[in-house]
């Protein structure tokens, strides 16, 4: 097997996100995955059935809202977030945001909070708090997953339910190659991490659907203002994710000069590497 | 006309169109440049992309004497030199971090900008003022052919419209996505009045749509 095959089947394995379970019917959402174009409907019987190429049936499971596929064989299961199934939290089905970028910059946008004040001005962040304190990122051998624990940003507005600026904590995971989950500060349960997810569905290696989910605790928020708050930001990032070049994202050093911020961002380049998920990243040798 | 404008000066925006404090995209031979001017009123122009993580500095801002990259807030001086990463307030950015940068001339009311070290200045535009931009989606000869004349070396067309005198400033023609594209200034007599300004602008939109037919018939198989 040659490398480029090898990185082809890497990433073909995989699960992906290809729609929202609430909206699955009869007539089917014609999509793509990884250049294949393809379409999630429900049969007959009321079963998920998403179809490739010359109508072959890709597999499928439904898991966090989403109905997930791969063109491939999966190896492993779709990763856990056991906070899903933690009674007392409501579940958001953000929608989706079709963003013209690799879908790994999608993922790497998400991991940064340095761009808050610029990007997310006086909701995620704002000056003159841009300060990116130490923080720990790693990629823990044993669930082979980046890790960023012990971030800490002065956040204006850090959701819907907050009333004032505070000081949120994050801790960042990337489970598969182009998903994050995002555990936050949740301002009405100070025991509890509200979560927020980015499950980004691959169209091609320049192009992808953003589909946000999240498992908060907040019974206050109509769930159309989550909807919007979250739309928003996802927006505000599109503007930065399409103006930025190359659009794929460059895996070897010298292309771009990453700091000490970016650190949970250098974690996932290496750790994208090393399992050869190259689609919609770039390498020098290509 | 010259095909490499390396060396030379290419006319990119008019002095008028470039406030002091903002930064706009502007086109030359490399490609999409950053022009800015800063708050004091220099000019300068980068490259388009910021090496942190290969934003549009384009779609920046400016903040005194500095352009800012709108992703994360990492700030150059007109020299090209990183002088401030928000992230890190402390630090002083090391000088491998920097934009390429390039030459830049204000003159007769233009902006020019050189990708090399031009040998001589921008031509002289004596008798001339600037009125406005436009850019024709066709090439140099399309327009050369819509306004029956030819352009200088320096890329000056003159030509008289109901009974005014109008001189176009192009720029190398690009090849652009949808076609060719040909960055022209218009220039009027100086001294003329608001009316003659008024008909200098529609004669030159005529030439703009006269040039855009003809190029597009040309495309057609």
């Amino acid at each position: 097997m040659t490398d480029d095959t090898a990185s082809a089947q890497a990433m073909t394995d995989e699960w992906y996100p290809v729609g929202l379970i609430s909206q699955l019917d009869k007539t089917g959402r014609q999509t793509a995955l990884m250049g294949e174009p393809i379409v999630v409907a429900h049969d007959a019987d009321g079963q998920a059935l998403v179809t490739g190429h010359n109508g072959r049936r890709l597999p499928v499971k439904l898991r966090y809202g989403h109905v997930w596929s791969s063109l491939g064989t999966p190896k492993k299961d779709i990763f856990a977030i056991p906070e899903a199934d933690q009674p007392g939290r409501r579940f958001v089905d953000v929608g989706v945001v079709r963003v013209r970028c690799s879908p790994l910059r999608a993922v790497e946008n998400f991991l940064d909070i340095a761009h808050f004040p610029f990007v997310h001005t006086d909701v995620l962040g704002a000056e003159p708090h841009t300060e990116v304190l130490n923080y720990t990122a790693e990629i823990r051998p044993d669930v082979d997953e980046v890790w960023a624990t012990e971030v800490k940003f002065y956040q204006p507005q850090a959701s819907k339910s907050a009333s004032g600026g505070i000081t949120t904590e994050y801790m960042y995971r990337v489970p598969a190659p182009t998903c994050s989950v995002l555990y936050k500060t949740c301002p009405p349960r100070p025991t509890e991490w509200d979560v927020i997810t980015l499950f980004v569905q691959p169209l091609a290696e320049d192009l992808c659907d953003v589909w946000p989910w999240m498992a908060l605790f907040d019974d206050e928020t109509a769930m159309t203002d989550l909807i919007h708050f979250q739309q928003m930001i996802f927006l505000q990032d599109r503007s930065i994710l399409e103006n930025q070049v190359p659009r794929l994202l460059p895996l070897d050093p010298g292309m771009e000069i990453p700091t000490r911020a970016d650190l949970t961002s250098i974690a996932y380049r290496r750790w994208l590497k090393r399992h050869n998920y190259t689609y919609g990243a770039q390498l020098v040798a290509r | 006309m010259r095909s490499d404008t390396t060396g030379f000066w290419t006319p990119v925006a008019l002095s008028a169109d470039v406030l002091a404090g903002t930064v706009i995209p502007a086109r030359v031979s490399a490609g999409i440049i950053a022009l800015w001017r800063s708050q004091s009123g220099h000019v300068a122009a980068s490259a388009d992309r910021c090496p942190h993580r290969g934003m549009s500095l384009s779609h920046g801002f400016v903040r005194g004497e500095a352009l800012s990259c709108i992703y994360h807030g990492w700030s150059y001086g007109q020299d090209g030199r990183c002088v401030r990463i928000p992230a890190h307030p402390g630090l002083t950015p090391p000088e491998t971090i920097r934009v390429t940068t390039y030459a830049v001339r204000e003159s007769d009311g233009i902006v020019w900008v050189a990708e090399g070290t031009p040998a001589s200045d921008p031509p002289s535009l004596a008798g001339w003022i600037p009125l406005r931009t436009l850019t024709v989606e066709a090439d140099r000869e399309a327009i050369e052919t819509a306004a029956g004349a030819s352009a200088s070396a320096d890329g000056l067309l003159e030509t008289t419209r109901a009974d005014e005198r109008l001189c176009l400033l192009l720029s190398p023609s690009q090849q652009v996505r949808t076609g060719m594209q040909t960055v022209t200034h218009v220039l009027v007599a100086d001294g003329c009045l608001p009316p003659v300004r008024i008909a200098a602008s529609r004669s030159a939109e005529r030439l703009r749509r006269m040039a855009e037919t003809a190029a597009e018939k040309g495309r057609l198989p």
